[in-house]
This record gives C-alpha cells, sequence and structure tokens, in this order.
C-alpha cells in the first residue's frame, strides 16, 4: 500500500489502531504484572472479538478477582471471561530418593 | 545414613495469605532434616510481606535456608527483608555458602538468587550496550561466587540453592520467549566445574519438577504452582535408591 493512500484507511479515533487485539492483550498483561495489586507474571491473556479470555494460576481467591479487575480497567468494553484458577496445596507427599 | 531435604520456592506470600502456609508445615521436623525456600518469598517485596514470611517460617523444628527472588526485590527493600527473615532465625544465603548439621553427616548450601542470560547457543553475551553487558555480568559474576564458594566446602553432601534455573529441562511448558529470564547455563557449569548432588530452583512456575545438568546433577524446580504439595523431600545419601 501506498503512503499517499493511506488517508483511506487511516484509524478513526474511535478504532485508534493501538486498539488491535494484539496490543490490548499485551497492555493487559503488562498491566496485570505491573499494577501493585496483581504484580502476576503467568496470566496468558487472550481476545476474540470482544471477549477477554484469562488463563493461568493464582495463590488465592483474593488475588484471582484482582486479575479480572486489573484486566477488566485496562481494556474496558470487553468482556471478562476469568478462567484463571486457584492452585491447590496438598500435603508434602512423598520422599524422593536421589 | 541419609540427610533428608525440603524444599519449596515462590510462595508470594502477603497480608492476604498471613497463617495460610503454617499449618501445612505441621510435622516437618519427622519428615526432614532442612527446608530449603528458592526464593520470590513475597508478591511485592515490601518488608511488611517479609514479615509475614518470617512469621510463617519461624521456629520450626529444622534449620531454614533461604534465598531472595526477584519478586524480593520488586520494592526496593530486599536487605531489609534479609534482615526481617535473619531476626526470625532464617538464614539467607546471597551468593555465599552454609553447612548444616544433619546427626553425623554434614551438609553444604551453597545459594543465592541466580540471573538469567539464557542457555548455551542461545543465549545473551557482554556485548554491545552498557545494559547488555551489564545484565550478562551479572550472572557471570553469580556463577563464579558460587563455584569459589562450591570450591571451598568439604561436606558429605553439597546442595545449590538458588531462585532462577540452570537448565532448560525444568522450564518445559514455559514459552521459548521467556527463556533467557527465566535462567541460564551459567549457573549449571559453575556447578558442574565442582559438583553437587542436588541443584535446587524455582522461579518457573508452568515449568516442571525434574531435570539434569550437563555434567549429571539432578535439578529440581520446586516452585509452588509446579510442586502443588506443601514443599518436596528430597533424601540424599541413602543406601540404594532402587531398593
Ligand atoms: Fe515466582
Ligand atoms: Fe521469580
Amino acid at each position: 500500500m501506498s503512503h499517499e493512500a493511506s488517508h483511506d484507511v487511516a484509524p478513526h479515533h474511535d478504532a485508534p489502531h493501538y486498539d488491535a487485539p494484539h496490543y490490548v492483550a499485551a497492555r493487559v498483561q503488562r498491566a496485570l504484572a505491573a499494577d501493585e495489586r496483581t504484580y502476576e507474571l503467568g496470566i496468558r491473556v487472550d481476545i476474540r472479538g470482544d471477549q477477554l479470555f484469562l488463563r493461568g494460576e493464582v495463590e488465592c481467591e483474593e488475588r484471582r478477582h484482582l486479575v479480572a479487575a486489573v484486566a477488566g480497567e485496562t481494556a474496558p468494553g470487553l468482556k471478562v471471561h476469568n478462567e484463571v484458577t486457584v492452585v491447590e496445596v496438598r500435603g508434602p507427599g512423598e520422599e524422593e530418593t536421589l | 545414613m541419609k540427610i533428608r531435604v525440603a524444599a519449596v520456592g515462590d510462595v508470594h506470600l502477603g497480608e492476604d495469605l498471613r497463617g495460610r502456609y503454617r499449618g501445612r508445615l505441621d510435622g516437618i521436623g519427622e519428615r526432614a532434616d532442612v527446608l530449603l525456600l528458592a526464593g520470590d518469598l513475597t508478591r511485592h517485596g515490601t518488608p511488611e510481606e517479609g514479615r509475614v514470611v518470617a512469621d510463617e517460617f519461624r521456629d520450626l523444628p529444622i534449620p531454614v535456608v533461604t534465598v531472595l527472588g526477584n519478586h524480593d526485590y520488586q520494592s526496593d527493600a530486599a536487605d531489609e527483608i534479609v534482615e526481617v527473615l535473619r531476626d526470625a532465625g532464617i538464614q539467607v544465603l546471597q551468593d555465599e555458602s552454609t553447612v548444616i548439621e544433619c546427626g553425623d553427616l554434614r551438609l553444604g548450601v551453597v545459594g543465592g538468587k541466580g540471573f538469567g542470560g539464557g542457555f548455551a547457543g542461545k543465549c545473551a553475551s557482554e556485548f554491545g550496550e552498557p545494559q547488555m553487558k551489564a545484565f550478562v555480568r551479572h550472572t557471570r559474576e553469580i556463577s563464579e561466587l558460587w563455584h569459589k564458594a562450591l570450591k571451598g566446602l568439604d561436606t558429605d553432601h553439597r546442595v545449590v540453592l538458588s531462585h532462577y534455573s540452570p537448565v532448560k529441562d525444568t522450564l518445559a511448558g514455559e514459552p521459548l520467549e521467556i527463556y533467557p529470564f527465566l535462567g541460564s547455563y551459567l549457573l549449571a557449569e559453575a556447578v558442574d566445574a565442582e559438583g553437587a548432588d542436588l541443584f535446587i530452583h524455582g522461579h518457573a512456575h508452568s515449568g516442571v519438577e525434574k531435570g539434569l545438568t550437563p555434567g549429571g546433577v539432578r535439578v529440581r524446580n520446586v516452585a509452588l504452582p509446579v510442586l502443588r504439595r506443601a514443599y518436596a523431600v528430597y533424601s540424599l545419601g541413602a543406601e540404594d535408591p532402587e531398593v
């Protein structure tokens, strides 16, 4: 595409090009890592249409809700599906002989 | 005669989890001779969270040795956290060693947080911008300190305690793109040069538990989301592991 023709496809103000799902997902992931309410580095973020999917594991129910809250604030207008699970910790189990 | 090493990492405690871990440690004195914590004790690295960690792991019937993880540095309060932990009787290793008496046997532990850089053939090198050089130099200097610490350790068994991984084996399940931020082969190289019975690490929440260094040292990723149990116990020096 020539540079001259670019005005035909120039993004509108209500749909700026940086709001491509790819960048929104990256922004949400960054927010989850950097927001002091979450600091979660291992959450996977996927966007399909107006649906936002969160996957991964956290240590407790409260942190699970905070992850969804921060994601929702970072990507307003998307429906958040919180598929994050709480890690279930069992007893110590058997020892391994090395 | 054997030494039983309990280990867990990435407990990521905070005020919201206060009191939650302590109960899982009931009976640890019957199961193990020492407890090793592989860093990421906190979530934000604040002194307040450090105090939660100290309260969960203080006054156990066995010695507790820990290293810090990247999360424990997040609030620039690592020194204060170290102090809080030491006041609670928890040993904190920062690129140094300690010797623990377990009955008639002596266990040497060399530890520190470690750092990243990637793995042989696919790693960063000390070249180019100062930021890049500093990144790789940090890992190299750590591995040199560990090498030296291991060399000076004359004990029945030797364990290395780290936050970052020395090998790719235990990262399986993590995205390939972030491997350089999960560990460095320089850590394995240092340990292989001197030999050890076991290399414990955390940090890779989506990885797997078991791996091996190129030199044949057993590697165990004890990050809590990987273990899914309160702690793992590894027995060193048992007569015949197959019986
Ligand atoms: Fe962690
Ligand atoms: Fe970590």
